[in-house]
């Protein structure tokens, strides 16, 4: 059965590209774009992976991150986010985030080596 | 009958011429003895008149010795005179002299007075906090900012120990020992990261703290600190990172979109002139990336409160990473690349700091060295101590701008054409992280020779 992930970003552009990327390696991919729709997708199914921004519309990621605490789901999340201050990436650690992606940093093609070990 | 008258008669005078015989031979004999003792007399008053003789002469010598020391005594007393004269004369004029300098005595002490109470009132009106010590780090001085801003009076703390009365501690508020505070400063006195003093009420705030030497002659009697309190400056600090941050993130996400889709249209099927409008835009969009990171970074590392994240980190595989990230900018301008590391070699460091180092000083070697040159990066360790070393065959830096290649926006005159031209935040970044991870760096560089950058940090 193939991998599912889950992606919570705003940014359409970027929230499409990464789940084109994310097809071509089969792997079945949802789209929230904004933080409420991704409660609801964790809520529907959880997932094998989640790629979660932090500033996100409606409720942000440290809302989902803690909303992921408080059900006990266990999967890995990555945080793909353009904030790269210390608090951020200290919360993002203590909600037991695995890696923690700067989107600016990266090309849409080094998204895959960067996630694929958590799929395995 | 006449006969024996006769007889008779001259018998009584006999006796009579006899008796005066008698008494005359004892009147004689008396005499002989009188002239005896009138000789011995004679004898003795003779020695007499002679010891008298002597005696005389005796007291005649005495006499001119006399008369002499007379006439010494009489020289002297003149003599004494003279100099009695001539004291009264010098006590007049000492008298005099005192007088007078009784009097500049006085006018020096009012002027002294008033100097000191004008320095006091420097002193006094000095906006930032001043506290002096004596080479056992008790109070000598303190003034009145020291005062407003410790909540201390200055009765209470003079003689005290400074680092018992005012307690310094860092960012997340560990109280230095005496020896530690001695370590914060840098050479030049002012001290390296923010740290905190703690008022008599318990509240702490911010300070920039400089510290110099008191010495008299050679000799160092004390330091004398000058502090201020630095939270405006710690707010207007704050307040610019937090817009540094905002306002990166704005740049940031349109540059991601940008770069994904300039980075997905690269793998596209594209006409050769496509391809390298593509290509060039890529890159552009990805240095921007970098410039942002580093702006943020720098943000960061003036925040002072910088602090590395240590993890095991493999320097083989490190140096791997970060040359891989430069193999195109190396092929494009047929550059060699020499790596000498050994296999492995483990360190306790910050990685993305080190990355960020080793990042800058090999895009910078490749940068400046013109085509057909060698890069050769070296990874060593001696003592405990990581030696990383970046030579390039580049245009160096002359030889007049070396000693500014740690300032921010520094950038060297003989760099060959506008297209090569950095930021020049790079090698002002590569010095603060070499300063958070606890390392140096140092250069040697030659003009259109080369340069070699060496970061010595602990293992």
């Amino acid at each position: 059965m193939s991998k599912h992930v889950l992606i919570a970003e705003d940014e359409t552009f970027l929230a499409d590209t990464m789940g084109k990327l994310l097809q071509k390696y089969s792997v079945r991919v949802t789209i929230a774009y904004d933080g409420k729709e991704a409660i609801k997708a964790l809520e529907n199914e959880v997932p094998d992976l989640l790629l979660l921004d932090i500033l996100l519309p409606k409720l942000d990621g440290h809302g989902v991150l803690k909303f992921i605490q408080d059900k006990e789901l266990e999967f890995p999340v990555i945080v793909l986010s353009n904030l790269s201050d210390r608090q951020t990436k200290e919360e993002c650690k203590r909600m037991k985030v695995k890696h923690y992606i700067v989107k600016n940093d990266i090309d849409d093609d080094d998204l895959w080596p960067a996630i694929e070990q958590y799929l395995r | 009958m006449n006969m024996r008258i006769a007889k008779v008669t001259s018998d009584g005078t006999e006796t009579k011429l006899r008796i005066l015989a008698k008494e005359k031979e004892h009147v004689r004999r008396k005499l002989v003895v009188t002239a005896e003792k009138l000789k011995l007399k004679a004898k003795q008053l003779a020695v007499t008149a002679k010891q008298k003789e002597h005696v005389r002469r005796k007291l005649v010598v005495t006499a001119e010795k006399l008369k002499l020391k007379a006439k010494q005594l009489a020289v002297t007393a003149k003599q004494k005179e003279v100099v009695r004269r001539k004291l009264v004369v010098t006590a007049d004029e000492l008298r005099i002299s005192r007088a007078t300098l009784e009097k500049k005595v006085l006018e020096r002490t009012k002027d002294l007075e008033q100097v000191k109470a004008k320095n006091e009132a420097i002193l006094a009106s000095i906006g930032d906090g001043l506290v002096a010590t004596d080479t056992d780090g008790r109070i000598l001085l303190v003034n009145k900012a020291f005062e407003r801003s410790l909540g201390w009076k200055r009765e209470e703390v003079i003689g005290k120990r400074l680092s018992e009365v005012i307690p310094m501690t860092d960012a997340i508020g560990n109280t230095l020992s005496a020896s530690e505070r001695l370590k914060i400063k840098t050479p030049n006195g002012s001290t390296a990261a923010t740290m905190y003093y703690r008022r008599k009420d318990g509240t702490s705030f911010p300070v920039t703290i400089t510290v110099a030497p008191i010495t008299a002659g050679n000799r160092l009697i004390g330091t004398v600190e000058v502090f201020r309190d630095s939270t405006k400056e710690k707010e207007i600090d704050r307040a610019k990172s937090e817009f540094m941050s905002i306002a990166s993130h704005q740049l940031r996400t349109p540059l991601t979109a940008i770069r994904w889709a300039l980075s997905s249209l690269k793998r596209e099927k594209l006409t050769d002139e496509q391809q390298r409008l593509v290509v060039t835009a890529h890159e552009t969009s990805t240095n921007m990336a970098v410039t942002i990171r580093r702006m943020l970074m720098i943000s960061h590392l003036e925040e002072d409160d910088a602090e590395p994240e240590l993890a095991e980190v493999d320097l083989h595989d490190l140096v791997e990473k970060v040359t891989r990230l430069h193999d195109a900018h190396c092929r494009r301008n047929g550059l060699t690349l020499i790596v000498q590391c050994p296999h492995t070699l483990l360190v306790r460091t910050d990685e993305q700091l080190l990355v960020e180092i080793l990042d800058n000083l090999i895009s910078n070697a490749y940068k400046y060295t013109p085509r057909g040159g060698t890069v050769r990066l070296r990874v060593g360790k001696k003592e405990g101590m990581i030696r990383i070393s970046v030579a390039d065959t580049g245009c160096g830096i002359p030889l007049a701008e070396q000693k500014r290649i740690p300032e921010k926006f520094f950038r060297a005159s003989n760099v060959a054409s506008p297209a090569e031209a950095g930021t020049g935040i790079g090698l002002y970044m590569v010095y603060n992280i070499a300063r958070v991870i606890g390392g140096t760096i140092s250069f040697v560089s030659k003009e259109n020779t080369g340069s070699t950058f060496t970061l010595l940090f602990p293992s």
